[in-house]
């Protein structure tokens, strides 16, 4: 579970003070798949970053299952994110000098899992975002849906807690973006991966079972279907 | 894996790898030419001129080196028994004196050498040195006069020459002795004026009975400093004097060390070049990828393991350039080592002038090439500290809002 509690969020450049969260308290479950909506600036990446343990509250505090993030140092967080958090980034992120299978692998070669089982999980999860025809390509040998697919089985390989995916779709035209939302909602529903993703996209949003709106940093409204 | 990654890294952005590798590669190749043709060069200097001619350490009668007379002398049973020490190889005899020399109307003031023929054959090889005739046997009356005093005084072999001088304590010193052999001493100064005979027939002409005025103290591989010690530890240093090359030849040490320290301001130039340059390189290559350095951190990669491939990449550059650089340098060097390089117009007049031979072979000393690989590393590892410093300081969200 994570549970958020009253968190603020102030970027201090020295000239501007910036209050991307101001007072946010919300809880997301296992299982869940949830959208965080709000127009630009109104705090989602930022919050985002703050569950998933990329930056650090102002004040209050995050909890992961279990774990007060707060007390964490550096290195304990990039644990914290190696095991714990799935990211999907808008821009897909890939290393570029991996193939998609080799990109897939990564995490679970950081985590020192053993050969049979990275094979055996790549190959599963690769097929499970319908690129099993595409293990070895490079990134730059894919388009930008077939890289974002790739971005999602990257973030799954490390058994994480939860996916944490900030705009995911942006960059995708229409076609693309139904593709990826049939997978996500697919190991949704049968293998009860947990999604949080932000977006502004209605048809996002449409299929989002609970939706979560920001406004300049507060929770403007928390709907479950 | 992180090799991997490191490796595909380096062909990721080939133009910037091979301008990297290049700058190495250049850096390897001259810096291990010019130590090796400096360093050969002082060698072959040191060769000639004290290696085969008057040796790393020399014993006097004391006061001899600054007032060079026949009186000042020694009889060498004295330090006989320097030979059982272990670095010490043997003990040649020598008189150094001085004579007129004429033949027909001509006369030259010459530097009269005498020295046990079989001896200096033995160990200083002094009868290569023979270009024209043949070398003398220890029953010879006969001379080596050095070629460029041939050419002065327009000598021929079997021709006789007449000395005059002064002997021991104030006596005459005259004779006549004919010409086996003309030798090429490897310093034309040395070829314009040395005539040398057998230490018998030099301590006859000067009337030195069992006398010599130098003994030069053959040593075990190049530890004279070492072996000069022992030398003074083990003779009468009330009587006798001993003197090592640098303090027989300041003139000499002092060329190298300023030649030395010349090529060292050239190589801390080039050095300083390739710092830059390769700077330039790690400081691209961290700004550059910064934004990825985010994503991977991010994902949960450790900085240590991110700093492990930046490294990895600019190590694996660097061995590649040291390598080929010492694969170009290699056949370069020993070219130049068999063929020695000829000194041509001025530099040759300057080389002479200080009484050397203007020719040049490279070293082929495996340490030159060790110590410039050695400092190559060096620098990669001082200029990757800035890699290290960025990454670790790297916050993975500032550094992926772009
Ligand atoms: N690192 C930062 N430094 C300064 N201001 C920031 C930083 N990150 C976000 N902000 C500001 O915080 C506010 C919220 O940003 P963000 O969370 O990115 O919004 P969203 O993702 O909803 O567009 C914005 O005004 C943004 O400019
Ligand atoms: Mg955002």
């Amino acid at each position: 579970m994570i549970k958020v509690t009253d968190i603020h969020k102030t970027y201090d450049d020295g000239k501007v003070q910036v209050h991307a969260l101001r007072g946010v308290d919300v809880e997301i479950k296992e299982g869940e798949f949830t959208a965080i909506v709000g127009p630009s600036g109104s705090g989602k990446t930022t919050l985002l970053n703050v569950i998933g343990g990329l930056d650090t509250p102002t004040q209050g505090s995050v909890s992961v299952s279990g774990i007060d993030i707060a007390k964490l140092s550096e290195n304990e967080l990039i644990d914290f994110r190696l095991n714990h958090i799935g990211f999907v980034f808008q821009s897909y992120n890939l290393i570029p000098v991996l193939t998609a299978k080799e990109n897939v692998e990564f995490l679970m070669l950081l985590q020192k899992r053993d050969e049979a089982e990275r094979n055996e999980r790549t190959t599963k999860l690769l097929k499970a975002v319908g690129l099993e025809d595409q293990i070895n390509k490079k990134p730059n040998e894919m388009s930008g849906g077939q890289q974002q697919r790739v971005a999602v089985a990257r973030a799954l390989a490390s058994k994480p807690d939860f996916v944490l995916a900030d705009e995911p779709t942006a960059n995708l035209d229409s076609k693309s973006t139904a593709n990826l939302l049939d997978i996500m909602l697919k190991l949704n529903e049968e293998e009860n991966i947990t999604f949080v993703f932000s977006t502004h996209d209605q048809r996002v949003i449409d299929r989002a079972k609970r939706v979560i709106t920001v406004e300049d940093g507060k929770i403007l409204s928390d709907v479950t279907k | 894996m992180l090799l991997k990654l490191a490796w595909r890294n380096i062909f990721r952005n080939k133009r910037r790898s091979l301008i990297t590798t290049s700058s190495i590669i250049f850096a390897v190749l001259f810096a291990v030419f010019m130590r090796s043709l400096q360093f050969g060069a002082y060698g072959n200097m040191l060769d000639n001129i004290v290696g085969s001619y008057m040796g790393y350490i020399q014993v006097h009668n004391k006061g001899f080196w600054e007032e060079k007379t026949i009186d000042n002398s020694f009889s060498v049973e004295e330090i006989e028994h320097l030979t059982s020490s272990e670095n010490i190889t043997y003990l040649s005899p020598r008189i150094e004196g001085f004579a007129l020399a004429s033949f027909k109307d001509e006369s030259k003031p010459v530097a009269l050498l005498g020295l046990d023929a079989a001896t200096e054959k033995e160990h200083i090889n002094l009868d290569e040195k023979v270009v024209e005739g043949h070398y003398f046997s220890a029953e010879h009356k006969g001379l080596l006069v050095g070629k460029g005093l041939r050419d002065i005084m327009k000598l021929k072999l079997g021709d006789t020459l007449v000395f005059l001088g002064q002997g021991y304590q104030g006596s005459m010193a005259s004779g006549l002795y004919p010409i086996v052999g003309f030798i090429d001493l490897k310093t034309p100064e040395l070829n314009k004026r040395t005539v040398i005979m057998n230490l018998d027939h030099a301590q006859e002409l000067f009337a030195l009975p069992g006398l010599v005025t130098t003994a030069l103290v053959g040593i075990d591989g190049d530890d004279w400093q070492g072996a000069q010690q022992e030398v003074i530890a083990a003779i009468d240093t009330n009587a006798l004097e001993v003197m090592n090359w640098q303090e027989m030849l300041p003139e000499l040490q002092q060329l190298i060390s300023v030649d030395k320290a010349g090529g060292t301001f050239v190589l801390m130039i080039l050095y300083s070049i390739i710092t830059f340059s390769l700077f330039g390189t790690v400081l691209m290559l961290t700004e550059e990828r910064s934004f990825e350095f985010g994503v991977l951190v991010a994902i949960g990669m450790g900085k240590n393991k991110i700093i492990q491939v930046a490294i990895l990449e600019t190590i694996l550059m660097a061995i590649a350039g040291v390598i080929a650089g010492l694969v170009l340098a290699f056949p370069i060097v020993l070219y130049f080592n068999i063929n020695p390089i000829n000194l041509s117009g001025q530099m040759q007049e300057v080389v002479e002038k200080f009484g050397f031979e203007a020719l040049i072979p490279t070293s082929l000393d495996p340490s030159i090439a060790l110590t410039h690989s050695g400092i190559i590393f060096l620098i990669v590892l001082v200029v990757n500290l800035y890699t290290i410093f960025k990454i670790k300081s790297l916050n993975p969200t500032t550094a992926m809002r772009k």
